[in-house]
């Protein structure tokens, strides 16, 4: 197969799981966009909303558009780790024996819909961070991998924090994007309710399966990127930081820890699955300027003046962009910037 | 011819037309510049068109010349980096960054599968490109004032020629000899001529009235009060630092006898004492008694005896026993008489200095004591009675602690307290220190602590865990605090 044919076959891919996935979800095209280029990344993407914006809903019908086990999680207060990985259990055999068996837990799917995460104690939590880096769970002093492709879409509201515990950031950090979901329009929200209130069954074909989803991980991974883009994507995380000597004037002043080396990770891989999607065979600047804020907005820890002054990470995150470019062009000349 | 090589050629061309661009546009940049500092350097030369005559025109003419021709030599030279200009391009017909990416993969040897495909991608993209310009025109700033210059050369090219300042005869004298001469003499005068006084520096060791004469002792004699003043060595030394310092110790022995000091107002340099004192030096120095003129030796005694009837100072009768002995042709006698009056006008101008101000301490007490005023009301002291002490009620004096001074009264420590209500988030009620005292350390020290509270208080938050519910309300508390 051509390398054209791969290419192409992945973009056909990508638009037929986003039809489907369009076909019951109304609008949030961008959300859509973005979940899907985390899963090809081959990250764990967060969505947060408050409710009734179809979070879930998104995520079950992506589900269901993919030939791959999907696992719901329900997270509560007195949710205790061994309901997520499983535990080891005496079991007795037909023959009245008796020996202990491992009993997989819910993450022990393919695609793990953790709804309202930060619901949990941060110990059930934390479960799940083995999981999320090292695609494997440790059980009773034995490693289990999970099953490929593992991809996690968990949902937390930001606005009933009572009885919540806000994810630590070295889980956050573990999420390749934040999407934040919004309120639709009045157009999308009447296309809701005829949607959802006539007797109209939608289906979801399911149009890709697990092989299908590693192999275009795998082709992601070809597309090249030109140094002065990966620069850009260096120089916007480093920009993140205050403590850096050229960090632009707005980082100093607001933030207070800047983005780890997986932000540009995320920016880099997101870039190459937006590039793919796109049918281009590289990375360009415009893909990291529309991947800076899901990638970015949770990796970013605003000081007390930030939050005193309810600064909006997302404009903070696009000063911080603007700031990067023109750092790059600094050392070039006028006719050439 | 590969596939990917043809790509890469065409891919190459594109750049290669984009940087030759680039630099048509630099040498336009160049040249403009070149044209506005060649027609400065033409203004001036034709400025000076009386000096050089004919060949005024003719610089003028070829500074302009040359400024425009090196500027855009200059600007056409310049190399243009393939990889700028690659994303120059890449931006100018919106290809994403294909052009940049595909040549710089195209040129590595162990290339993902995906590179080829995307050379030959940018390839046909470029090749459906029209042929625009991309590079924009940039002027330099100095062209708006390019025509400055021009019309002032214009002006001065048809305006008669503009008659110099007439320069120093040193530069047009006839003989080659004179004119160094001169210079040099100019130099040593400019040498010769005292500087000009900083008032920021102190004037040099010279200058000081306080030089030692010739004959002078060197050493201050144990207990010379006036050695503190007197000099000290340093005119006829090298004044270096040891020196000072060595000098300075003993000078500072001197002045911890406190109640022995003499009035350091006085300028003891300008002394009467001194002024002759000086005479008598000169006179006598390095002479024998035989050797003196009687009739300098007669003026001092004169000088002498004029400062003891002005003074009313007791030395009349050895002034009188000197010019007796004198006539008499005894100068040693004279010379005795008249160091006996000059001790007795040093003595009466060390107590004069001494009764001047700073008298206190022991000295004071002496006094007191000689006087048998102790206990009794000398009129400038309060009589606070024996073993009464200051305590207030005590003694016979109204007004046990005094007046306020001019100081104190001058500068209250007044402290007024004032409350007003806050317009804040929340009703509240502040006192406010004002006067002096609420200038006072320890009330900015509250306003510098409110700061580190709002720094803890972050830390506290973002790192103790606490329910985020409270951290609204911990915000607002400290907001409260700032909306005075």
């Amino acid at each position: 197969m051509t390398q054209d044919a791969r290419v192409r076959e992945f973009v056909q891919a990508f638009e037929a799981l986003r039809a489907e996935v369009e076909k019951v979800i109304v609008g949030h095209r961008e959300i859509i966009t973005h979940v899907l280029v985390g899963m090809f990344a081959g990250g764990h993407v967060l969505l947060e909303g408050v409710p009734g914006l179809g979070k879930t809903l998104l995520i079950k019908t992506l589900a269901d558009g993919l030939d791959l086990r999907f696992a719901r999680i329900q997270f509560t207060p007195d949710l205790m780790p061994a309901d997520i990985i499983g535990t080891n259990m005496i079991v007795e055999d037909a023959e009245g024996r008796k020996h202990v068996q491992f009993q997989a837990g819910p993450i022990f799917a393919n695609i793990l819909l953790a709804d309202e995460i930060n619901r949990a104690t941060p110990k059930t939590q934390s479960a799940l961070l083995e999981g999320m880096q090292e695609g494997a769970v440790t059980v009773g002093g034995v490693s289990r991998p999970l099953p490929a492709p593992f991809f996690v879409l968990a949902t937390q509201n930001p606005i009933e924090m009572e009885g919540t515990y806000p994810l630590p950031e070295a889980q956050l950090d573990r999420f390749i994007f934040k999407l934040r979901v919004r309120y639709p329009a009045l157009e999308e929200l009447n296309a809701i309710i005829d949607r959802t209130t006539q007797a109209r069954q939608v289906t979801v074909e399911r149009v890709m399966t697990g092989p299908a989803v590693l192999a275009f991980r795998e082709l992601v991974r070809e597309v090249p990127i030109a140094s002065h883009v990966r620069d850009l994507a260096s120089t916007i995380v480093m920009a993140t930081h205050p403590e850096w000597e050229h960090a632009p004037e707005v980082t100093r002043r607001y933030i207070r820890y800047g983005a780890s080396p997986r932000g540009a990770q995320a920016l880099v891989l997101g870039g190459k699955v937006l590039a793919l999607a796109e049918g281009r065979y590289n990375v360009s600047v415009e893909d990291l300027k529309r991947l800076a804020v899901p990638a970015l907005r949770h990796r970013i820890i605003l000081n007390f003046e930030g939050e005193a002054e309810a600064v909006d990470v997302d404009r903070l995150i696009g000063e911080i962009v603007e700031s990067a470019e023109a750092l790059v062009a600094q050392g070039r000349e006028p006719f050439l910037r | 011819m590969t596939d990917t090589d043809r790509d890469r050629a065409t891919l190459q061309a594109l750049v290669e037309r984009v940087a030759r661009e680039v630099r048509w546009r630099r040498a336009e940049h160049g040249l403009l510049r070149g044209l506005f500092w060649g027609a400065v350097a033409a203004v001036v030369a034709l400025a000076l068109r009386t000096l050089l005559g004919p060949w005024a025109t003719v610089a003028a003419v070829g500074a302009v010349g040359a400024g425009a021709l090196v500027g855009a030599v200059v600007g056409l030279a310049r190399r243009v980096p393939s990889a700028d200009a690659a994303r120059l391009a890449d931006r100018a017909w919106g290809l994403q960054d294909r052009v940049a990416t595909a040549l710089e993969w195209a040129g590595r040897p162990e290339r993902p599968r995906l590179a080829d495909a995307l050379l030959a991608d940018a390839a046909a993209r470029v090749a459906a490109l029209d042929r625009r310009r991309v590079v924009r025109r940039l002027l330099p700033r100095e062209v708006r004032w390019l025509p400055v210059p021009a019309l002032a050369g214009l002006a001065l090219l048809l305006a008669p020629p503009v008659p110099l300042p007439r320069l120093p005869d040193v530069l047009t004298a006839p003989d080659g000899q004179e004119a160094p001469a001169r210079i040099a003499e100019g130099l040593m005068e400019q040498q010769a001529r005292p500087l000009a006084r900083d008032p920021l520096r102190r004037p040099p060791v010279e200058e000081r009235e306080f030089g030692q004469r010739p004959g002078t002792p060197t050493t201050a004699a144990p207990g010379d009060l006036a050695a503190v003043f007197k000099d000290t060595a340093l005119a006829a030394q090298r004044p270096d630092f040891n020196s000072f310092l060595k000098k300075g110790d003993e000078r500072l022995r001197l002045l911890e006898q406190v109640d022995r000091l003499p009035d350091l107002q006085s300028d003891f340099t300008a002394s009467q004492y001194k002024v002759v004192f000086r005479k008598a030096r000169a006179l006598t120095g390095g002479l024998r008694p035989d050797q003196i003129s009687p009739e300098k030796l007669r003026e001092l005694l004169e000088e002498l005896q004029r400062l003891g009837r002005r003074s009313g100072g007791g030395w009349g009768s050895d002034v009188a026993e000197g010019m007796e002995a004198l006539e008499s042709g005894q100068q040693d006698r004279a010379l005795e008489a008249m160091e006996r009056a000059l001790d007795k006008l040093r003595a009466m101008e060390e107590a004069q200095r001494s009764g001047k101000g700073l008298r206190g301490g022991r000295e004071r007490d002496r006094t007191a004591g000689r006087d048998g005023s102790r206990g009794g009301a000398s009129g400038e002291e309060p009589d606070f009675g024996e073993g009464e002490g200051l305590l207030p009620g005590k003694g016979r004096n109204p007004n046990p602690k005094g007046e306020a001074s001019q100081r104190l009264r001058a500068t209250p420590y007044d402290a007024g307290l004032e409350g007003e209500m806050r317009q804040g988030r929340k009703e509240a009620y502040d006192t406010n220190l004002t006067g002096r005292a609420g200038r006072m350390p320890s009330r900015l020290a509250y306003l510098g602590v409110l700061g580190q509270y709002r720094k803890m208080m972050e830390d506290a938050i973002t790192r103790e865990q606490i329910p985020r519910d409270y951290h609204e309300q911990i915000r607002e508390y400290f907001q409260a605090l700032d909306e005075r």
